[in-house]
């Protein structure tokens, strides 16, 4: 639209009250069908019965889990805006956290919050223009593996991050060495790691040992969910990670800012991502400094 | 005792699997063309897209593909059930059903258990498939 000059700015907006009203549940309770017949509600159900396939086929669990747990925490209590922004949590607090739907433990889940987030998109000729150097796309990509859980046969993946990944790369002409940051969307802990490992940044069971250490967390190598994501600052869909990955790239980011602030890179390349209906669909955005 | 948990809503694919169902019998389409046992139903094959069917009784045996354990009820007639297991079971004939792992703790249900269908009479309408171990 915008290189057919059909318009000239376009606003991505999103907002909800889904922490103080029942919308997210009632939406959630109407997604599901007849799967409540059997009591299986709610956006849990779906991603642990992911989970509880992925934990049979290759090495995964709590073990992986609590890292992105605690490490998105981390950048949380940075984060001034972030709902969990006074709340540490140490891997005790993470195993301690009572089961919900298991294999997954409360903090295994993402917030429910009232609020918005937008972002604005134009030309690279109009942005130059304007008052912050803006962040530029540089490759995005879609796949669909539209496989419902209930019916799929490659339950434990890989998901549509492998190919909306590939599709994205190709466009940015860059790898996976290239990438100095990562907002990935994560409705739970373990679509952090699926996805992960879906792009390609480990093997399948090798998600443990890449996380160990602090690598996801301030002063890591790979930074992830700089605001503390989903899981600590904000649910806003897949507009909490593309909104994060373009202030950091605009170094407007406070104390959480990549670069020596954070002990971390300063970036020049954040690949984002977005997933829907249970691993259904899938989309990945590369973002560059402008 | 009046039955409060939610209840399969009946449509035109979906009426004979339940009618087996009250009779204790698990029925699937079957693709007369590709051979495929098919679960959701449907008026087409989804592997080679004939409209060429019938309906099969499957064994009832089959095995747990994943499941998950309840600690919270989302509603609040199964607060009695806690903790519960739905499971997905992969039925020896091909298809992936939602259900529950019954007469078996939650901690003794694993990924590629052995399981047979088991029946529960819960209205005057509905017989719900569920499994316990084989």
């Amino acid at each position: 639209m915008l290189d057919a000059g059909l318009c000239n700015y376009v606003v991505i907006s999103y907002g909800h009250n889904a922490f103080s009203s029942d919308s997210m549940m009632k939406m959630l309770m109407d997604f599901g069908g007849d799967d409540g017949v059997f009591g299986q509600f709610g956006a849990a159900s779906g991603y642990a019965m992911a989970a509880r396939r992925a934990m049979h086929t290759f090495h995964t669990g709590p073990e992986t889990w609590k890292h992105i747990a605690v490490g998105e925490r981390k950048w949380a209590n940075l984060n001034p805006r972030a709902m969990m922004y006074k709340r540490k949590m140490t891997f005790e607090d993470y195993y301690n956290s009572r089961p919900l739907v298991e294999p997954f433990r409360l903090y295994d889940n993402c917030l429910m919050t009232d609020g918005g987030r937008a972002i604005v998109i134009t030309t690279e000729e109009r942005a130059r223009d304007l008052k912050h150097k803006p962040a530029v796309i540089m490759g995005m990509g879609q796949h669909n593996t539209a496989t419902a859980v209930n019916y799929s046969t490659h339950l434990a993946g890989p998901t549509g991050a492998k190919k909306s990944g590939e599709m994205a790369f190709n466009m940015a002409g860059i790898t996976l060495n290239d990438i100095d940051a990562c907002e990935i969307y994560d409705c739970f802990t373990y679509t952090v790691e699926i996805n992960l490992q879906s792009y390609g940044f480990f093997g399948p069971g090798e998600g443990e040992d890449w996380l160990k250490g602090g690598t996801i967390e301030p002063g890591g190598r790979m930074p992830l969910n700089t605001s503390g994501g989903q899981l600590s600052e904000a649910y806003f869909m897949g507009l909490t990670s593309l909104s994060e990955a373009a202030m950091q790239l605009m170094g407007r980011c406070g104390d959480r800012q990549l670069g020596p602030k954070t002990n971390t890179k300063a970036p020049e390349i954040i690949l984002c991502s977005d997933s829907g209906g249970v691993s259904r669909c899938h989309s990945s955005f590369i973002l560059r400094r402008g | 005792m009046e039955y409060n948990k939610p209840l399969p809503k009946l449509n035109a694919d979906s009426k004979p699997f339940w009618s087996g169902c009250m009779e204790h019998e698990l029925r699937f389409q079957k693709c007369n063309k590709c051979g495929l046992v098919r679960w959701p139903p449907s008026i087409i094959c989804p592997k080679c897209h004939s409209r060429d069917v019938q309906w099969i009784v499957a064994s009832g045996q089959g095995k747990v593909y994943s499941f998950v354990v309840y600690h919270i009820a989302y509603q609040p007639a199964f607060k009695d059930d806690l903790p519960y297991t739905v499971a997905i079971v992969e039925l020896e004939e091909g298809p992936h059903l939602l259900t529950n792992i019954v007469n078996c703790s939650p901690d003794d249900v694993s990924c590629d258990m052995s399981v047979k269908v088991t029946w529960d009479d819960v209205t005057r309408e509905f017989s719900l498939p569920k499994f316990e171990p084989a």
